[in-house]
């Protein structure tokens, strides 16, 4: 350990660009042995655990760490599993830069550790050598509904059964696994990863409902009577408009709906109003990782120019900045300091901006630039403004208290105003992190454990 | 206990002392004279009061003046039979006498005169003379023929009976009660004792022998009957062992059986050991209760005070079977000590094992011996003298005066192994449970368990114990070391599960004793245990032999097997005195009454069954029984054994889950367990090998190696107390219970010190089912252990005071201004909402007057000068951050700290200059320079993280910077002593103190402490010893790196320690005399306004400094790794420093302002005013905080609470020097001509040429004088610290001999001792010279002490023989040593050269081999180390006359082949210029 001083930050290596535009597989080699254990051999080990400190799951990194770095796979993968659902996921999409990695001790010196690319590594290797997720083969004789299958479904389903617990799960899409299914492009998360853990979690006596949209397919009274909690996930699916003249024109779309139709029809599924970006000119609005998973899906669906207008400037993008490399990489325009006026049909007409002062969370507020309209050529464009809870008929039956964005409220232990009912993920906090709904996941789980067990 | 009180004015005591006799038993007057001389002229040892009558006690044990006591006899009528003798009493009234009278008389002893003893009370001080006892000697003699018969048994006999029924009359106390001896003491000081005791100016009071002694106590409430010598003891040291021997002392009477005293008799005798008494009285008791029943003298004392002789390769095997048979019966009472005893026929001084007392003798032409601390305690002429030679390590010399004949230590020795046939008695009887083992951890099926994990979970074993503890030590066979000290709550405030062990700190010692070296002064130390009954000490013969011996109380399944077998009946091997039976630990419900039964079971079957080996097993856990705490099991059953006196009939094995470390492992052999099976941890180490596939072979020396490692730790645990062997810190209860309630202590610890008394029984057995149930009822499922977060930060582990959000609030990335460089706001508020988790968190404020205006509190600069950055040498970090913090204190009027290591010069007279200026025990960089450049000087004794231990700076990180500045060489490897080797008891450190305000006049003289029960005894003694200053550090803080159960387990928090000494210092009327410092994890204004109001007048910070300027956290300090440029020499990473001036300001800015805040809301305008003022802290409303008993730290008493002089001006004023330095001071304003000056010096004038030196350095650093430009041509006897931090220039040429510590820390100059008496045979200076020195040359013809050369880096010495331990530590430098040499040779030597002539051949034995080699010099290769010695002993020859330099030179070509050249193993260029030779 402590090697950081002979050894510098190597990040996985990427797939060539021509090869990978033309695919939907992911970007991304997983380390190989040497490679993974030569990285985490830079540990330091601190005293202060910063990473573990920012990571929502508490993840013992370190731990996983020096047990990659000595060989001894099998402990790295039982701890790296312990704390997280699903490692080998946020591993791969868990914007590590703005998280662990951000708040390694050595990522101001000599580069942070690569701990997402690690994390990858200790689940991927300890599949192929055949370890697995454990799950509690004693039940204790209760049974939990969880209402959707994104991240904070996954992690709430695999804590419950962990602890012994009957749980049913239940989703309106044909596949499961929300926002990583449908919401993240393959090219950063295959979808046989999300699919290898949704088996398990069925393998260890979960039953998937799929299709079955509660307050549709099912009552919501019919689940609350029947199971001894419920746990609700249903994520902000909800897309923004900007707000401008024009937002209802024909070749503007939201994002999620965007990469969602993209998916299914990868899955082979028909999708009605395919959006047909191909030989177009495509922007896309925004600067978040939505934002840049909808342009390089343009990219990859064959646009013919692909541009980001965002309206502050590089330093001031909310997406981990890899995914800005990888789009930069990918042919992807960037337009920065621009605000968009208004949509016409052939195009957007923006103005210039410039960077204020910061607030209290660092970010820069935005100055129009006086006189400084123009138009940008586009004919697709793309909302990537991020997302707001819907507001399901079922949750107005149940009569839960909402706050004002129609977010659940939830308690420290994420109970709900229904002491039966358990809530976490975007559905709670709106458009977050997959890792912080999985965090909540796990927090929900252990509330529901000590709620049945009391 | 609850209520400390007590411990405000117990003490310690240290002294000069010494021995007269006349070899051939000759009484005069003139030896009486010259015992009172010899005692006054070591005043300095002892305390003075400034009235120049007042002090601790001083006295003499003489032999009985039998022409004065027959002639007073006469005068009152009664004509005295042959056999009589004379009862010495103290005493208030007629009853007590008639008391004693009364038991004379039941003993057949008639008395015949109660004579008055005519005293003069003018001679008093005014303490001394307000408790002035009665003063009687009772005349008896025999009244029967039995009595006749057995007279001194019946003196013996009567004394106690009397003593017993007086116990609780404080005034009532007998000095002698003899026929052949009697005490002269008391409160008096050597100077006036002739004047008070009429007696002894009768010319016909004539004594054939004298012991003499001048006490130092630690304390100032001396009382008459704490004066010694006692009846057969004068002992100059400390027993740091004494609670272990007085508790075997216990365990020894109950097989008791004595041929002078009958069973019954032996009844009124007991305790032998009187109640409430010192160490050394104790142990006077242990003496005489021998002698008394006709135990061989020299015998006594040498399995008392035993010399070293389990790891002594080289001693006479005769003589080692005598040792390990009186260890059968004698654990050493263990300590630095110099004992003279006398039974009134043999008279004898012995040194303890380790050399740290010193003991010199000197025999004179008219048949006289005088054994003293010093050389010249009596003033004859050198021609007068006919040997002069001194104890050394483990020695002893005695007198038989009957006879008429000196011992010196090989013939007592020859005695000794010659008087029985020991080897065949330890052959036939002594089994060694290594000899019935193959090989150990062949068999590993003890260690699998289906349940590994809810078992190691129970025991706390977490993947961070595995990770940090357990597996390094499987590893690396040792304990493996952290950094940036400890954060986490007291066990008994935390809500995470702990160890039971963890309510146990652990006790170190300082000042008053000196710890030992456990790595390079192992030799001294043994882990040996023995198992089996204890027999009849008083009786000699080969059954008391039997017992089964472990080379450590670290036990395998193989070696329990063995002893298992021992005892059973159907075993080849079966012994009934073996017989074993295990019992079984567990418990369901009330522990209390588990413990009970338990102890039932066991008690039965020791007194029925005749069990002897009791074996304590907790293996029987599952989920529905619990564990007893081992320690909790162990203390209780070895308490009550003892009550019920069946304590000596068995041994306890513990087999537990709990022992997985050093500390763990300690804590049950203080508490009474005899050996220790530790299988969880081997557990542990197969469960986390087994699934890679190492060999067997591997795996069992994993094992191996953690057993090493638990040994290793517990070497080092018991030599921070001093103590060497395992035998001696069994049953110590050397711990500080912290937390436990009253009831557990009582029942289970009473012999330990306890405070914050809490928790109870039922307290203990509600975390123990919270542990339960996690441990088998809340699984997890990918990885089962927890993953702690007790030795760094966890979410969801115990509660770190220096968590992630803490050091982000320092490090506030987002500020943009220079004021929020530091979140302030956010860490305040982070460590005000902390809860309770440290002491202080109990106490808010309870102010009584109204808050004010803040503009009316004193301005920020007025606090800012109470603030001190906590030392941290430019070594420990790097230049760049230890300089921005000089400069930021210095810029707002703070002081900074060197910390050791020294400092570039070219910071002296600048804003980069530390006010403040480190001495501690390695003496790195201390030269005159440095001292002379600061307005403090601080002395450390004991620092946070690791009180008791020496440290290592690794070759790698000494750079050419941090060689230059510690004047040592580059990659050379630097060891720090756990002692300072000038400091082995409260006389010595005064002695420092003296040295420094010489050298530095105008600089206050600094003492750190560390928090542990007891401190105010320290404290009190170190204002004693003219200290100005007295911090005491908290055990929390510390940045240091330190083995990490040392940094979690050792010492106690500021708040116990500074209010302890704060008022002990008060009690004993010395509060005013010293400033009180405190540092120890101190963040915000409300922690140095709690602080403030428990006694500090003042504040160091060190841990949040280093945040400040960018540290972490990251506890990587010792491995040379700091990513952010502050605990590091990496010339890399130290560009990534980016902490600033400016940031620090801020913070101390902030914490001013902090402090000014709560002053104004507490009504107060200074922070002088709230200044001991507990009375304005009040315990929080709380129901935990109710738990606990916060009176010892919330107590204030009467009295000034803060310092009211300038400085603490030493008794001895120095006048000699300071008219010396007038003579010479124009020489150093303007060196042109050389000035020789001729002074007759003596043992008095102590510091010789420091003064001098100080002055010179101030003018001209340390390039000092051009040689020889002031010469003193002394005769006589030089005192201590002769030469001491002497500057180039000077040069002192001395026709005698001069004590210890010569040559001391100095840098240049030359210090030259002719004694008449020559070579290698005779002494010449003491021990500990050249210690820290850094150049400059030492020439002495004759030889010297212990540790010669001690940490020398730079002096260039010739002597004509050494004791023990030479060039110990030496990291450069030239020593040339003309003659015998003791053993230890160059342990932790990493630098320099030595040339040892060794003309018969047996030097090699003496090398400690470890780091050096011997290599001849008679070849080709070594010409230049040839040609070096002879120019240098040409200059030598020159300079001394020396016969012996003059014998090797006349015959160099074949003498040449006598000398040996010891250099560090890795040193390949050798530090030699033939020129300096001239």
């Amino acid at each position: 350990m402590l090697n950081f001083t002979k050894i510098d930050r190597n990040n996985p290596s990427k797939r060539g660009v021509m090869e990978r535009i033309k695919d939907y597989k992911e970007v991304y080699n997983i380390f190989d042995d040497n490679k993974a254990s030569e990285q985490s051999d830079r540990c330091i080990g601190c005293g202060d655990p910063y990473c573990h400190n920012k990571c929502p799951l508490h993840n013992i990194i370190p731990a996983w760490l020096k047990q990659v770095a000595s060989s001894d796979l099998e402990l790295a993968f039982n701890i790296s599993n312990e704390t997280s659902p699903m490692p080998e996921i946020f591993g791969r999409i868990c914007p590590q830069d703005v998280l662990c990695e951000g708040d390694c001790t050595l990522n101001e010196t000599h580069g942070a550790i690569t701990i997402g690319a690690i994390e990858t590594h200790i689940s991927e290797k300890g599949f192929q050598a055949g370890f697995k997720p454990k799950f509690n083969a004693k039940k204790i004789g209760k049974k939990v509904a969880v209402i959707g299958s994104g991240p904070a479904g996954i992690s709430v389903a695999t804590f419950l059964l962990r602890a012994g617990i009957d749980v049913d799960m239940y989703e309106r899409a044909s596949k499961a696994g929300g926002l990583l299914t449908y919401g993240i492009p393959g090219f950063k998360l295959d979808k046989s990863v999300v699919q290898r853990r949704v088996d398990w979690l069925i393998e260890a006596g979960m039953n998937l409902f799929t299709s079955c949209e509660i307050g549709v397919d099912k009552s919501i009274k019919e689940l609350e009577e029947s199971y001894d909690a419920l746990f609700i996930g249903i994520g902000a699916t909800k897309g923004r408009y900007a707000g401008l003249d024009g937002d209802e024109k024909s070749h503007v779309h939201l994002a999620m709906e965007f990469l969602t139709k993209v998916q299914k029809r990868q899955f082979g599924e028909d999708v009605e109003n395919y959006i047909d970006v191909k030989g177009k000119n495509v922007v896309v609005i925004g600067g978040g990782d939505t934002a840049m998973d909808c342009l390089r899906t343009s990219v990859r669906e064959g646009a013919k120019s692909v541009k980001c207008l965002y309206r502050r400037d590089e330093a001031n993008m909310p997406g981990s900045k890899k995914e800005v490399i990888n789009s930069k990489e990918e042919g992807v325009e960037f337009v920065f300091n621009v605000s968009p006026l208004k949509i016409e049909d052939d195009g957007i007409v923006l103005v210039k901006t410039s960077m204020g002062e910061a607030d209290e969370s660092g970010r820069q507020s935005v100055n129009i630039v006086e006189n400084s309209q123009y138009k940008e050529e586009a004919d697709i464009i793309i909302y990537a403004l991020g997302f707001t809870q819907e507001k399901p008929k079922f949750l107005e039956e149940l009569n839960l208290e909402l706050d004002r964005w129609n977010g659940i409220k939830v308690d420290d232990n994420c109970q709900t105003s229904n002491k039966k009912i358990f809530s976490g993920g975007d559905g709670v906090r709106g458009a977050d992190l997959a890792v912080r709904a999985a965090a909540d996941g796990k927090n929900a789980a252990n509330s529901i454990v000590k709620f049945l067990i009391k | 206990m609850g209520c400390n009180l007590d411990k405000l004015t117990s003490f310690k005591d240290n002294c000069g002392f010494g021995l007269l006799a006349h070899l051939k038993n000759k009484p005069t007057h003139k030896n009486l004279e010259d015992a009172i001389v010899a005692l006054e002229r070591m005043m300095h040892r002892g305390a003075v009061a400034a009235d120049g009558k007042s002090g601790d006690g001083s006295g003499l044990l003489l032999s009985m003046p039998d022409k004065f006591m027959r002639k007073v006899a006469l005068q009152s009528g009664v004509d005295l039979p042959k056999l009589y003798a004379v009862a010495f009493v103290f005493s208030k009234d007629e009853s007590q006498l008639d008391t004693f009278r009364q038991y004379c008389e039941s003993n057949d002893l008639k008395v015949v005169l109660n004579r008055e003893v005519p005293v003069d009370t003018d001679a008093l001080g005014e303490q001394a003379l307000s408790i002035l006892p009665k003063m009687t000697q009772i005349f008896v003699i025999p009244n029967t023929l039995v009595s006749s018969k057995r007279f001194e048994a019946m003196l013996y006999l009567a004394r106690k009976e009397a003593e017993h029924k007086l116990k609780d009359d404080e005034d009532f106390y007998i000095p002698t009660f003899s026929s052949k001896v009697i005490a002269y003491k008391g409160l008096v000081m050597p100077t006036t004792i002739r004047q008070f005791y009429i007696d002894l100016n009768d010319d016909d009071f004539k004594i054939s022998f004298a012991l003499f002694h001048q006490r130092f106590s630690t304390n100032t409430l001396p009382k008459w009957r704490l004066a010694q010598p006692f009846r057969g003891v004068a002992h100059n040291g400390e027993i740091n062992s004494i609670e272990a021997n007085r508790f075997n002392v216990e365990v020894k009477t109950e097989s008791l059986k004595s041929e002078i005293f009958s069973d019954e008799e032996l009844q009124r005798i007991f305790p032998i050991l009187q109640d409430g008494a010192s160490d050394s009285a104790s142990l006077d008791n242990m003496f005489e209760f021998l002698m008394v029943n006709g135990m061989d003298f020299f015998k006594a004392a040498r399995s008392l005070v035993p010399a070293p002789w389990q790891n002594a390769p080289y001693m006479d095997h005769e003589l080692r079977a005598f040792y390990e048979y009186s260890a059968i019966r004698f654990e050493a009472w263990d300590g630095p000590a110099a004992v003279s005893l006398t039974d009134g026929r043999h008279i004898g001084c012995v040194l303890d094992r380790n050399g740290l007392r010193p003991s010199k003798y000197f025999i004179t032409k008219d048949d006289r011996i005088f054994i003293t601390s010093e050389y010249g305690t009596v003033p004859f002429d050198e021609e007068f003298i006919i040997d002069r030679g001194r104890l050394q390590s483990g020695q002893m010399i005695g007198l038989d005066l009957k006879n008429g004949t000196l011992l010196k230590n090989d013939d007592i020795n020859d005695y000794l192994k010659s008087t029985q046939n020991y080897e065949k008695w330890l052959n036939n009887n002594m089994k060694y449970l290594q000899e019935y083992v193959e090989d150990t951890f062949l068999d590993l099926s003890e260690y699998k368990f289906d349940d590994i994990t809810s078992r190691q979970k129970y025991a706390n074993i977490s993947y961070e114990t595995l990770d940090q503890m357990i597996i390094p030590m499987a590893n690396e066979a040792k304990e493996p070391t952290g950094s940036m000290g400890d954060d986490t709550p007291l066990a008994a405030f935390s809500s995470k599960n702990r160890n039971f062990t963890d309510f146990f700190r652990q006790k170190f010692a300082q000042v008053t004793n000196p710890p030992i070296d456990p790595y390079r002064e192992k030799i001294v130390m043994s882990l040996n245990t023995g198992l089996g009954h204890t027999y009849n000490i008083l009786e000699e013969n080969e059954h008391n032999s039997k017992r089964v011996k472990a080379i450590s109380p670290i036990f395998m399944k193989e070696k329990v097997d063995v002893l298992v077998d021992f005892g059973d009946k159907n075993s080849s091997n079966y012994d009934p005195d073996y017989k074993n039976r295990f019992f079984c630990t567990t418990f369901t419900t009330d522990i209390k009454k588990a413990l009970e039964d338990l102890y039932e079971g066991i008690k039965l079957a020791v007194q029925e069954d005749n069990i002897s080996i009791i074996i304590l097993d907790d293996r029987a856990i599952t989920k529905d029984k619990k564990i007893i705490p081992a320690a909790m099991a162990i203390g209780y059953i070895n308490q009550h054994l003892l009550e019920d006196k069946l304590r000596g009939r068995v041994s306890l094995l513990s087999v537990t889950s709990e022992v997985y470390d050093p500390h763990t492992a300690a804590v049950l052999l203080a508490f009474g367990a005899n050996a220790i099976y530790p299988y969880m941890m081997y557990a542990s180490i197969v469960s986390f090998f087994e699934r890679k596939n190492i060999s067997d072979y591997a795996l069992q020396n994993k094992l191996k190696n953690s057993a090493k490692a638990i040994n290793a730790g517990l070497l080092k645990i018991m030599s921070k107390m001093g103590i060497a062997t395992v035998a001696s810190y069994r049953n110590s209860s050397l711990f500080d219970v912290l937390g436990l309630g009253d009831d557990i202590v009582q029942s289970c610890f009473k012999f330990a010190s306890s405070d914050l008394a809490g928790l109870t029984f039922e307290d203990i057995e509600k975390r123990i089912e919270k542990l339960h149930f996690d441990a088998y009822f809340n699984d997890k499922t990918m990885f089962p252990l927890n993953m702690g977060g007790f030795y760094k930060y966890l979410n969801g582990g115990e509660y770190h005071d220096y968590a992630p959000a803490v050091t982000k609030a320092i490090h506030n990335k987002n500020a943009t201004k220079k004021e929020d460089i530091s979140d302030f706001k956010g860490l305040k508020s982070l460590i005000e909402n902390r809860g309770q988790k440290f002491i202080r968190d109990f106490f808010e404020f309870n102010s009584d007057k109204g808050s004010i205006s803040k503009d009316q509190v004193e301005s920020k600069e007025e606090i800012f000068k109470r603030f001190a950055a906590a030392a941290m040498s430019c070594g420990s970090i790097s230049i760049e951050a230890h300089e921005a913090i000089a400069v930021a204190m210095n810029t707002i009027g703070a002081q900074s700290n060197s910390g050791e290591g020294g400092e570039d010069p070219a910071r002296f007279n600048t804003l980069k200059n530390s006010k403040i200026k480190q001495i501690a025990s390695g003496r790195f960089g201390v030269t005159p320079g440095y001292l002379v450049n600061c307005e403090e000087l601080q002395i450390k004794l004991a620092q946070g993280a690791k009180p008791g231990e020496g440290g290592q700076l690794p070759g790698a990180k000494v750079t050419e910077m941090i060689a230059k500045l510690r004047h040592t060489t580059q990659g050379v490897t630097l060891i720090s002593p756990p002692p300072h080797h000038d400091i082995y008891s409260i006389e010595d450190l005064a002695q420092l103190i003296f040295d420094l305000k010489q050298i530095n006049p105008s600089a206050k003289v600094t003492v750190k402490l560390v928090s542990t029960i007891g401190v105010g005894t320290i404290a009190a003694g170190v204002a004693k010893a003219y200290a100005d200053k007295i911090i005491i550090s908290g055990a929390d803080g510390g940045t240091g790196a330190a083995p990490l159960t040392s940094i979690k387990h050792t010492g106690n928090a500021w708040e116990l320690g500074l209010s302890e000494a704060h008022n002990s210092l008060k009690a004993n009327h010395l509060r005013g005399m010293v400033h009180l410092q405190t540092d120890g994890g101190l963040k915000t204004g409300l922690d140095v306004v709690k602080a403030a109001m428990l006694g500090a007048e003042s504040f160091a910070f060190g841990t949040s400094v280093l945040t400040i300027l960018g540290c972490k956290m990251l506890r990587i300090c010792h491995t040379n790794k700091c990513s952010v440029g502050v605990a590091t020499q990496d010339t890399d990473l130290r560009t990534r420093f980016n902490g600033t001036v400016d940031r620090l300001i801020s913070y101390f800015e902030f914490l001013a302002d902090d402090v000014r805040d709560i002053l104004a809301q507490l009504g107060y305008t200074r922070l002088e005013d709230i200044i001991g003022r507990s009375d304005l802290l009040k315990v929080i409303d709380d129901d935990f905080a109710r738990k606990f008993d916060f009176q010892n730290i919330l107590r204030r008493i009467d009295g000034i609470d803060t310092c009211q002089v300038a400085s603490n001006v030493p008794y001895d004023k120095n006048t000699e020097s300071k008219k010396l330095l007038k003579k010479v001071i124009n020489t150093i304003e303007n060196p042109v001509k050389p000035i020789i000056i001729d002074y007759e010096i003596s043992n008095l004038n102590r510091s010789f040429g420091t003064l001098t030196s100080g002055e010179i350095a101030k003018r001209y650093g340390d390039d000092g004088l051009p040689e020889d430009m002031i010469t003193y041509n002394l005769t006589g006897v030089a005192g201590q610290s002769f030469g001491t931090f002497l500057s180039r220039g000077i040069t002192l040429s001395l026709d005698g001999v001069a004590n210890d510590y010569v040559g001391k820390g100095m840098s240049g100059g030359k210090i030259i001792i002719k004694p008449q008496l020559q070579g290698s045979s005779y002494a010449g200076a003491g021990n500990t010279c050249l210690y820290g020195a850094t150049g400059g040359k030492l020439y002495v013809r004759a030889s010297v002490g212990e540790r010669f050369a001690v940490r020398n880096s730079g002096c260039i010495a010739v002597v004509e023989g050494t004791g023990d331990s030479a060039c110990e530590y030496m990291t450069g430098g030239i020593v040339v040593i003309l003659g015998e040499t003791g053993i230890n040779f160059g342990a932790g030597m990493t630098g320099g050269l030595a040339f040892i002539y060794d003309k018969d051949r047996h030097f090699i034995d003496n090398i400690n081999q470890e780091l050096v080699e011997a290599i001849r010099i008679d070849t080709d290769e070594t010409e230049l180390e040839r040609l070096y010695l002879k120019k240098l002993l040409q200059d030598y020859e020159k300079t001394t006359q020396s016969h012996q330099a003059e014998i090797i030179l006349e015959n160099f070509r074949s003498q040449i082949r006598n000398f040996w050249m010891v250099k560090p193993k890795n040193m390949s260029v050798l530090p030699l210029n033939p020129d300096e030779g001239d």
